[in-house]
């Protein structure tokens, strides 16, 4: 994992006369202030991402504060860096492309009905010997092993940073932080297929569906699907919207058709970038 | 009210969200601010949804607008 370097106490001054005087600092680790007139108009702020990877963000009222700040954060940082913008934000995503960065992933975001006269899933069932193991109930040890399994397989094809983001901390080595969370697919004792539901938020969102490599196009992925979204239907989880969130890679054509053949509504679209 | 770090602050409710990643929230004295997302709660994949409770930074240029810094635990 790339170390940040000290805070320094160095300003940086802009010498343009058209602009105001703008002075960055590096008023922490992770964070740069800009000043105008010893008020701030402008914070960045840098943060490591469970796999490693640095994002940064830049919050500014100004196009020219945010250059200055973009122009002291990159001098400061190791690259690869990763930011992630709303679409929908063409101002700031053109700040960022004009300072080097490039867009390397689009994520959409899907608001996901559970109400299966809607879904359509209510009567989908699992293929032949697979049965569907209820969050809550999973064995941890098996859990863990087909987690590190999916992780092993996704990382050797397409690279796990094409899954959704994963953005909680966690001790090192550890990617199953609450087993409960998990609704599982069972091949008799072999489990082959998993989906983490969050449900902490006021909103229900579906972090992770994954299946083994060698057990894909079977129909897993849905079964885990339909018995996930039933269930948030029949306790009522998500009665307040009457949906759940979910994120996916917009390259991932598996995984839009899953989902839009759910009756997933496409709500937004997120940007990661990187400056290589 | 707080100003904190030089910005006005101000707790509000989330009444609706808008297209172009701006949210409509109505802050605590009544007023209604245009207000889009900081970059450290888009980059937390933070989900900001109808009746969060709120902490919103306003401009220093408009008054009209913000960015929402916090999200409060309802």
């Amino acid at each position: 994992m790339d170390t940040l370097h000290p805070a320094s106490p160095a300003l940086d001054r802009t010498t343009d006369p058209a602009t105001p005087t703008i002075a960055v600092t590096r008023v922490a680790e992770h964070q740069w202030h800009a000043h105008e007139d010893d008020e701030v108009v402008g914070r960045g702020h840098a943060a490591h991402r469970p796999d490693g990877r640095l994002f940064i963000s830049i919050d500014a009222w100004h196009e020219a504060v945010f250059h200055r700040l973009a122009s002291a954060m990159l001098a400061d940082l190791p690259r690869p860096l990763f930011t992630v913008v709303d679409e929908a934000d063409t101002e700031l995503t053109a700040a960022w492309l004009l300072a080097d960065f490039s867009i390397s992933r689009r994520e959409r975001g899907y608001l996901l009905p559970t109400d299966p006269a809607v879904t359509g899933l209510g009567a989908v069932q699992p293929p032949a010997g697979v049965t569907i193991v209820p969050a809550g109930s999973a064995d941890e040890h098996r859990l863990i092993a087909l987690d590190r399994t999916i992780r092993a397989q996704v990382e050797a094809t397409v690279g796990w940073q094409t899954m959704p983001a994963e953005v909680l901390r966690r001790p090192a080595g550890v990617t199953v932080l609450d087993p409960a969370a998990y609704t599982v697919a069972a091949q008799g004792s072999e489990y082959v297929g998993l989906l983490r539901l969050a449900t902490v938020t006021r909103q229900p969102r579906i972090g992770l569906l994954a299946v083994r490599a060698e057990h894909q196009r079977r129909g897993i992925g849905r079964a885990l699907l339909a018995h996930v979204l039933t269930q948030l239907h029949d306790q009522g989880t998500s009665r307040a919207s009457g949906t759940a969130w979910a994120e996916v890679n917009e390259a991932n054509a598996a995984a839009t058709a899953l989902f839009e053949g759910a009756g997933a509504r496409h709500a937004a679209t997120n940007l990661e970038l990187v400056r290589r | 009210m707080s100003k904190k770090n030089g910005g006005i602050e101000l707790e509000g409710t989330v009444l609706e969200c808008l297209r172009s990643a701006t949210f409509t929230v109505e802050l605590a004295n009544g007023h209604k601010v245009h207000a889009h997302i900081s970059g450290k709660i888009r980059k937390n994949h933070i989900k900001i949804l109808p009746y969060d409770r709120v902490l919103v930074e306003l401009s220093p240029y408009d008054l009209t607008r913000g960015r929402i810094v916090f999200r409060y635990r309802s």
